[in-house]
């Protein structure tokens, strides 16, 4: 086989790769914005402390293993994000001009949680081990099991929180809070406790992100906001609130984004990010699939 | 609410204290630096208020407009050799284009997304400056060595710090007179229609596009202004201007010194820079101090101190009334 076309094949599986765990953050922001009009600028910070969690872990146990880490952080993200709705988020609500405090507020929060680990943590950057070791060689490709295993542990993630969402009487609530939050409240959904729980639910989900993008990129203070804002760009072009528009738009711009770091150098990949996001807001502000903005 | 003439009374007292504080300090280098820093920053925070306190437009990106003026008017004078005057003015003209250009996708758009979009600028300024060192920008490391100011035959000097305060002095304070001219007038009452009322400040026949493109650009020159101002004084200037730090600091000042409110921007710009001063023994506490005030501050005081204006006449009239009660 030519080896351009070997090379541009192998750069789309390592972007598809990625846009996995785009995927399963944009969800998470989506959902978060799409229910409860919140925007969460500490959305990054959840991130790196999610990693950092997971990072301790393995440091202060030398048995732990990922399967036990995953049973730990990720409950403990979602009672963190539980607990910030309550004491940050939620009295703010019923305020004028609300929205732009909130951002204001988790911006706040977001400066916090950065020094906070900057202070507990320091600046170094810190490595998780992998998930699995050791390497495929599947049609004369390289494909580390590593990958394979976050790409399937990203779409079961996927197919798990789409069954929530149309199964479970909290996900059904959830769908009938976006679509309409007063009605919801007179049909007497318990708006205010779905709230908390989105926030808790997208929390978690950021740190399921950061636990599987970690062992490729390094965990340091301020590591968040790269991925927060690719995956900000995603969830716009894909339209807030659409969980099929964020999983079609974090394939098709993480393969551009390997493509582009592969072809241009990884310098134009952040300006590539916001053209994306300009002609996104310039030309359909409510993205591929969004319904309302 | 104050009234304009008690928000005029602080403005005006402001810079009267301002112009007479360089008879005590005595050139002492350190707390004129850090007065001046304050007059930039404050001036920035400043503008800001007008953009999202008065016009209600919640924009991000003022950093954004800061940096390009700052980088313009650097680049300009060091390689062309302008008068670095004309300089800050081409670097204000700059960020007021940026402004307009980032302002037209924003027309279409509503709160949350204007901030986003402009949250987005801040962000991408800096990695084109990195990609940006063949034409001159300095990549990374930064501009260094910018012309410093020439006024007649006075060349500037950096360790005379001095005439870069009344300078600073006098370019804050003409762009404050402005934001204040602009809150004041017809123009003026139209943003504040439109942020408190669309719909009907439209029907009372207010042209929505015209006047939001205005504050756009409007607040993208005067924040230019500044900035120019800023890239000769420091002579370095480097991406890290878009840090994170000084970004909520600058928040903070709007914040503290009440959001919609005109002079109190630059008050808050005082508190929080001789705080960010007193707190500097902390080193990285410090900004998880600040982290932790605007939480606090957004939830306990949402109006600021000028906000709160009234609770500390209340308060110091209680403080006298007590003092004349002693005696009996």
């Amino acid at each position: 086989m030519n080896i351009w076309v070997q090379q541009i094949i192998q750069v789309i599986i390592s972007g598809i790769i990625t846009a996995s765990a785009y995927a399963i953050m944009g969800i998470g922001l989506s959902v978060i914005y799409g229910i409860s009009r919140v925007f969460n600028f500490a959305y990054g910070s959840f991130f790196t402390w999610g990693a950092y969690f997971a990072w301790s872990l393995f440091a202060m146990f030398s048995w732990m293993n990922y399967p036990l880490v995953f049973l730990i952080v990720l409950p403990g993200m979602f009672f963190l994000g539980m607990a910030t709705e309550r004491v940050v988020v939620r009295s703010l609500r019923w305020r004028e001009h609300w929205q732009v405090t909130t951002m204001m507020v988790t911006l706040g929060l977001a400066f916090f949680m950065d020094n906070l680990a900057h202070i507990v943590f320091g600046h170094r950057a810190k490595p998780l081990p992998p998930i699995f070791k050791g390497n495929l060689n599947p049609f004369g490709f390289t494909l580390s099991v590593q990958d394979l295993a976050m790409l399937i542990i990203a779409i079961s993630i996927i197919i798990i929180f789409g069954l929530f969402l149309s199964k479970t009487r909290l996900g059904r609530s959830m769908q009938a809070i976006s679509q309409d939050m007063t009605g919801a409240e007179i049909v007497g959904i318990p708006i205010r406790k779905v709230f908390s729980y989105t926030f808790g639910l997208s929390t978690a989900l950021v740190g399921m992100g950061g636990i599987l993008l970690a062992p490729r990129y390094f965990i340091s203070p301020l590591g968040g906001w790269d991925p927060f804002f690719r995956v900000f760009v995603i969830v716009a072009f894909g339209g807030l609130g659409s969980i099929k528009g964020t999983l079609y738009a974090a394939l098709i711009l993480a393969i551009f984004e390997a493509l582009i770091s592969w072809g241009l150098g990884a310098t134009w990949v952040m300006p590539f990010w916001f053209l994306v996001f300009l002609g996104v807001l310039a030309f359909r502000p409510t993205g591929l699939m969004g319904t309302w903005g | 609410m104050q009234s304009r003439r008690e928000l005029l009374i602080i403005f005006i007292s402001i810079y009267i204290i301002l112009l007479i504080l360089p008879v005590f300090i005595h050139d002492d280098a350190y707390i004129t630096g850090v007065l001046i820093t304050c007059m930039v920053w404050g001036t920035v925070a400043s503008v800001w208020n007008f953009t999202m306190g008065y016009a209600g437009i919640f924009t991000f990106g003022q950093f954004g407009f800061f940096v390009v003026a700052a980088y313009t008017s650097g680049m300009v004078t060091k390689y062309l050799g302008i008068s670095p005057w004309i300089g800050i003015l081409s670097g204000g003209c700059m960020a007021g284009l940026v402004g307009i250009l980032i302002g037209l996708p924003c027309m279409k758009l509503k709160g949350a997304y204007i901030a986003l979009i402009t949250f987005a600028l801040h962000l991408v300024v800096g990695p084109l400056i990195k990609v940006g060192d063949p034409i001159g920008t300095g990549g990374s490391t930064g501009l260094m060595s910018i012309p410093t100011l020439k006024l007649g035959g006075y060349i500037f000097s950096r360790t005379q710090l001095i005439p870069w305060y009344f300078v600073a002095l006098v370019i804050s304070f003409l762009i404050l007179l402005a934001v204040y001219k602009i809150i004041f007038s017809s123009v003026g009452l139209g943003f504040i229609g439109l942020r408190d009322s669309e719909d009907f400040a439209k029907t009372l026949g207010i042209n929505e596009y015209k006047y939001k493109l205005m504050v756009f650009g409007l607040s993208a020159f005067l924040t230019g202004i500044i900035g120019g101002f800023y890239a000769h004084y420091a002579g370095i200037i480097s991406p890290r201007l878009l840090g994170l730090d000084i970004f909520l600091m600058v928040m903070l000042m709007l914040i503290i010194g009440g959001m919609g409110i005109f002079p109190g921007a630059f008050l808050g710009g005082f508190i929080i820079f001789f705080l960010n001063e007193l707190l500097r023994p902390l080193a990285s506490y410090r900004f998880l101090i600040f982290g932790a005030i605007v939480v606090v501050a957004i939830k306990y005081m949402p109006e600021g101190i000028l906000g709160n204006l009234d609770f500390f006449k209340k308060l110091t009239k209680k403080i006298l009334f007590r003092k004349t009660i002693v005696p009996e």
